[in-house]
């Protein structure tokens, strides 16, 4: 009797890794003939975005997804192309642990020739070696830790200076005012690495500087706000994302401190201005990214984008433009050369020199924009709005 | 010395929050023995509903209103939360629980149904509101005023009106439960639910009771984590999941148990990660806050397995 329902189990399990099978050869069939079919000459390519399309951190995900898809659909006007682009979306919350699906759904279909994303350092560490077995080009618009270039990814990079940039350009920033301050990350990948960045410059630039760790599911940050108070840190810097950082200022205003605030590019986005309100103006921000709004070369963008989606474009939006934009150019470039499959998509990849509205792009061997091009920029929430104080070496 | 006492003040306030929630879960406890895993969700839907009715009252933005307007939002506020709290959780208990236990349903089966319920109704609130944590109440007062100010021990306004709701809120179950009929009825269900059927107590309009108190409680929390913190769809995990360590620290089914596990558990949050107290030094550290929380969740199971004040909402009310 005990060997029975074993013995079904066995069964169904049988049953199922045929029809698994099955339903898998039949597809590849399918879409197999699609791609292989078209070689050279399809008309249609599919670029994929996967970010955080929901969740706390969902805004970055939209405004990236909607840079990419303005990009798309100036692309398929442009008859000269000789294609049309397609773009699909895959939701990974932001989440490492929810990447790896995200990714699989992409990497099934054939039709797509590269990736925008994943937006978030931590599921860009999940999934860039499945993407890289798999072949396909990853241009990144926003997973700025500092060490994603060290890890070897074949198919991966990045359009803009990442953290062990954007980290010691803060902290010298913060050196020019503070002389003791507080460190705060969140424990992410992210969060971890810049406050690491951030705390070690500043301990070079002289300064006395008080570490500590508070997990991203807080929402009572009374206890470390008084901490920090207490420490008598004349600035402090957040190292972390946007909906979290709006509770810790409201944390910190209610404790009462009166020095600088000032975090990274996970935490400049209207989710933090909303969110924080009152007790969010006077933060400040750095990034390695454009101001789309003020950015001469992006007036086009800023102006397309509005029209399209009736918001401004946001953190991230001119960087997924840019990227997709790299992705269609490389495709083009692929097609001219005879053949366009992932491999050579991304071969197109490696070589870009392009222009975008963040700057001029190109990649070095390990995939990451080389050192020293591309500009950090300062910002703060002044009343509600994020504006952009220029460059962070020149700002006061 | 003032640190300590500013950080004991934040402990309490987290503590309060913790003990109105885990009543909730130590009640349900009491009446049917098993842990109610969709109550962090009553707690959300109380911080919505309350949310709404008051942005509905006195609009977003900021309001500049005499103490008397800040003390009716308050109120309004409170029940506000607190109804819909309870109104959710009577019609959990009708969903989920109520067939369930008229088909005599195995244990297990009561724990995935609520598990069930608490993603559905958190995804519902994702679809219906959004996913950010962006849902701010009006300001109607000035959160940060500090009520006092002695010598650096402060206490804002935010954390005297918490820590004053739980405690009265926390009195006024006690009563009932000690002194009226209702209170009665529940602990003989808790107590033996059989032999007070015999006795001529309607089992299922007390357990429906007991939903709705313990419903309310939470809700009426909602609407303070709400008013202190934010609202958004996933608020209630974290709070739930340590509402019910302080509920099982305390001695689940005991309903002081429940309050004191809550305000240990805040003041120990608060208080030993952050030890000696001293300038911005610190022994342990924050990040290791849940650490520290469950580190004393199992010293005291290892020693007092039914918590500190034992089990049974029977007995010890």
């Amino acid at each position: 009797m005990r060997t029975r329902p074993l013995a079904k189990v066995a069964a169904l399990g049988v049953v199922g890794a045929l029809a698994l099978t099955g339903c898998g050869s039949s597809n590849n069939s399918s879409k197999g003939g699609l791609s292989s079919g078209g070689g050279g000459n399809a008309t249609s390519y599919t670029i994929a975005f996967e970010g955080p399309l929901s969740g706390d951190n969902a805004q970055l995900g939209i405004n990236e997804y909607n840079g990419a898809q303005l990009a798309i659909a100036e692309a398929n006007k442009d008859s000269s192309l000789g294609f049309k682009v397609k773009l699909s979306k895959s939701d990974d919350q932001g989440d490492p642990a929810k990447a790896p699906a995200a990714a699989a759904s992409i990497i099934q279909d054939d039709t797509v020739m590269g990736v925008v994303g994943p937006s978030f350092s931590g599921a860009t560490k999940a999934v860039a070696a499945k993407f890289g077995a798999a072949g396909i080009s990853i241009v990144n618009p926003s997973a700025s830790a500092g060490d994603i270039q060290t890890l070897g990814f074949k198919t991966w990079h990045r359009i803009f200076p990442n953290d062990n940039a954007e980290g010691p350009a803060g902290a010298d920033w913060i050196a020019k005012h503070a002389k003791k301050v507080f460190v705060i990350n969140d424990l992410s990948a992210y969060g971890a690495g810049v406050s690491a960045s951030v705390a070690s410059q500043l301990k070079k630039d002289g300064d006395t500087v008080i570490t500590q760790g508070v997990d991203a599911k807080t929402t009572d940050y009374g206890p470390i706000s008084q901490q920090v108070v207490n420490s008598g840190a004349k600035a402090v810097w957040y190292g972390g994302y946007d909906a979290q950082a709006a509770l810790f200022a409201k944390a910190l205003a209610a404790a009462g401190f009166k020095g600088i605030r000032i975090s990274g590019n996970g935490v400049k986005s209207s989710v933090f201005t909303t969110g924080a309100g009152a007790a969010g103006h006077g933060w400040y921000f750095t990034c390695g990214c454009q101001d789309a709004t003020v950015a001469p070369s992006a007036k086009s963008f800023t102006a397309a984008y509005t029209a399209m989606f009736n918001t401004p474009p946001s953190t991230y939006s001119p960087e997924a433009y840019d990227a997709t934009n790299i992705l269609i150019q490389a495709i083009k470039a692929a097609k001219a050369a005879g053949s366009v499959t992932r491999s050579t998509v991304n071969d197109q990849v490696n070589k870009t020199d392009y222009t975008g509205i963040t700057g001029q792009i190109s990649f070095g061997t390990d995939g990451d924009l080389p050192p020293g091009k591309g500009t950090v920029n300062l910002f703060i929430d002044q009343g509600g709005n994020i504006k952009s104080l220029g460059d962070i070496t020149q700002a006061k | 010395m003032t640190d300590f006492l500013n950080f004991l003040i934040a402990g309490l306030t987290r503590g309060s929050i913790y003990a109105l929630i885990a009543l909730g879960y130590t009640l349900v406890y009491g009446v049917l023995q098993l842990i109610n895993f969709a109550h962090s969700e009553v707690f959300m839907s109380g911080a919505f509903g309350s949310l709404i009715i008051v942005q509905s009252v006195i609009g977003r933005g900021v309001h500049h209103l005499p103490w008397y307007g800040v003390t009716g939002v308050l109120l309004l506020g409170l029940t506000s939360g607190a109804l819909i709290g309870a109104i959710v959780a009577w019609g959990l208990e009708r969903v989920a629980y109520r067939p369930l236990r008229k088909r005599g349903a195995p244990k297990l089966a009561f724990l995935i149904s609520a598990i069930g319920m608490s993603f559905f109704l958190s995804q519902l609130a994702g679809k219906l509101f959004n996913r950010f944590s962006d849902n701010n109440f009006p300001t109607y007062y000035n959160v940060n005023k500090h009520l006092f100010d002695i010598r650096g021990v402060h206490i804002s306004l935010i954390q005297t009106i918490m820590i004053v709701s739980a405690v009265v809120m926390m009195l006024f179950l006690d009563t009932l439960v000690t002194h009226t009929k209702l209170g009665k009825s529940i602990r003989g269900v808790a107590e033996d639910a059989q032999t007070a059927a015999l006795m001529g107590i309607n089992i299922d309009k007390t357990i429906s009771r007991t939903f709705i108190i313990g419903g309310a409680l939470g809700g009426a929390a909602g609407f303070l984590f709400g008013s202190a913190f934010t609202v958004y769809n996933t608020m209630g995990f974290i709070p739930g999941v340590k509402a019910f360590a302080a509920a099982v620290l305390g001695g689940i089914g005991n309903i002081r148990g429940a309050m004191l596990g809550g305000l240990l558990l805040g003041v120990v949050e608060s208080l030993v990660p952050t030890a000696p107290w001293v300038g911005g030094h610190t022994w342990i550290g924050t990040q290791w806050t849940d650490v520290v929380a469950f580190v004393v969740l199992v010293l005291v199971l290892m020693f007092r397995p039914t918590g500190i004040l034992g089990e049974r909402l029977g007995r010890a009310a």
